[in-house]
């Protein structure tokens, strides 16, 4: 049986999409009122949950805290029921360490860390729903997140997968177009400096492709920020309607 | 500053910014200047300068004060100690001299036992790990640890110093304390119509409530932590229920 075909000689992806089209996003913003920040995120069938606490005291040892920025702590998870077939360690195994490094590593760039010397500043992001494009929605999630809470940041993290099929950039992947084998790129961007936060790439590909994947990825990111923009003007107009006496 | 460029981030006040927004570019006061400091612009909570430019660094409403200050009013649950705000605290611990004292910051806030009215080397206050201290900061610096005392430049209490010996104490948004420490506090004077009860509010989120029974001490402080996604019409339906034993 050959494989699952991408790409249509239409130029229409598995779920209907064109190339560069990215899937529906829906977002929330202070889904828990017990913590400092938190959003929920649905990009497609991907969805996730962030929660943001601090910034607050270092837990455990004194001797992990700087004494010129704030510690970032990201720990990244997935729901056992996330996947298809059930997962046995929903975080601490290399993968997730892996993201969690590189949450952190994201958000370290635009968090301003210098305001809250000796502190801490916890992100959770738990992975509800796995359909491709875990780590773009693991930050926008996030970000959102940080908004609420109300962390100091430079700009907005924006993130989004981008892959290569048939000469043919496609931005935003879902899970099939993710395990087809080819070549996944994740970028973290800062759209308004247009400064790249993170980025990452599997398998491998051809230096004279990487610009114009990296151009779908950044327009990808830059949509994203308008999405994001919306739903955060909404929940403060909401706030400061209900708010004003 | 230009006064084209102040008119334009006054047509700002009361939008929605966001994280990264430009607010605006300004260029260096020229040789010929006669008095520059008089168009000084001043930055409060949200806004940060880098470089020759004005950015927000957080999401929320553009404010406005005469003449020339500025800041983003943004609902947040997290406290960043100030100089001069009065908070509610939690001894945790003594160490020597000082009291360790939880205000709900990035660190614990240090309390002198000089720091209380009619305090001396012998004369020392009663004062015991778990009691809640109403004080002031004197010291709040992201550099250095916050320093509490509990009286006033005068040397008085005024309202400062241990207490709450029953009563409930509650954490809320920061945005609600700011609403309760109007001065002309419709939600306040509310609640007050309904129960006569003693209210103390610490700008770091935490408010502490006691009335006359136990049970109208849990009706406000229900009451309190509804209030704050509520609007002032949905308010005044839910206080009108309260007060007419409907709930």
């Amino acid at each position: 049986m050959a494989g699952l075909e991408l790409l249509s000689d239409q130029g229409y992806r598995l779920d209907g999409r064109k190339a560069t089209e990215l899937r529906k996003v829906q977002a929330r913003m202070s889904v828990f009122a017990q913590a400092d920040g938190s959003a929920y995120l649905e990009q497609g069938n991907t969805k996730a949950l962030a929660v943001v606490y601090g910034p607050h005291e270092i837990r455990g040892s004194r001797s992990k805290s700087l004494h010129d920025r704030a510690i970032i702590n990201c720990q990244y998870s997935m729901a056992t029921f996330s996947t298809a077939e059930r997962k046995r360690r929903p975080h601490g195994d290399r993968k997730s360490s892996e993201m969690s490094l590189h949450l952190k590593q994201t958000f370290e760039a635009a968090v301003l860390t210098e305001l809250y010397p000796r502190s801490q500043i916890d992100i959770y992001v738990k992975i509800l729903q796995a359909d491709g494009g875990n780590y773009s929605a693991c930050v926008n999630a996030a970000t959102l997140a940080l908004v609420d809470a109300g962390i100091p940041m430079r700009d907005y993290v924006c993130a989004c997968s981008a892959g290569f099929v048939e000469d043919t950039p496609l931005a935003d992947l879902c899970h099939a177009e993710e395990s087809g084998g080819g070549t996944a790129l994740a970028l973290a961007l800062l759209p308004r400096s247009g400064n790249i936060a993170l980025l990452q790439m599997d398998a491998r590909l051809h230096q004279d492709h990487l610009d114009t994947l990296m151009e779908a990825a950044m327009t990808a990111c830059k949509e994203f920020s308008k999405v994001l923009d919306s739903v955060v003007r909404q929940h403060l107009e909401e706030v400061s309607d209900l708010t004003r006496d | 500053m230009d006064s084209s460029v102040h008119t334009s981030l006054l047509e700002r006040i009361g939008d929605v910014v966001l994280p990264g927004d430009l607010l605006f570019s300004f260029s260096p006061p020229e040789a010929g200047d006669a008095n520059p400091k008089a168009d000084r612009l001043i930055c409060g909570p949200g806004l940060r300068r880098s470089g020759a430019e004005i950015r927000v660094c957080r999401a929320g409403v553009l404010k406005h004060k005469q003449p020339n200050m500025y800041w983003v009013n943004c609902q947040q649950r997290r406290y960043v100690p100030a100089k001069g705000e009065s908070v509610i605290g939690i001894v945790t611990a003594k160490s020597g001299d000082v009291f360790k004292v939880d205000v709900g910051g990035s660190e614990q806030a240090s309390l002198s036992y000089l720091a209380f009215e009619g305090a001396t080397k012998r004369n020392r206050p009663n004062v015991q790990v778990g009691d809640l201290v109403f004080g002031q900061f004197t010291i709040a610096n992201k550099d250095m640890e916050p320093e509490l005392v509990c009286i006033d430049s005068c040397g008085r209490a005024n309202g400062m110093g241990v207490f709450g010996g029953d009563g409930l104490l509650f954490k809320v948004s920061l945005g609600l304390v700011r609403r309760l420490l109007a001065p002309q506090s419709d939600l306040v004077s509310d609640l007050e119509k309904m129960f006569p009860c003693e209210m103390v509010v610490g700008m770091n989120g935490r408010v502490w409530v006691k009335a006359r029974t136990v049970q109208h001490t849990l009706i406000l402080s229900n009451l309190l932590e509804a209030c704050e996604n509520m609007s002032t019409a949905q308010r005044h339906t839910l206080f009108r229920r309260v007060a007419d034993g409907g709930i």
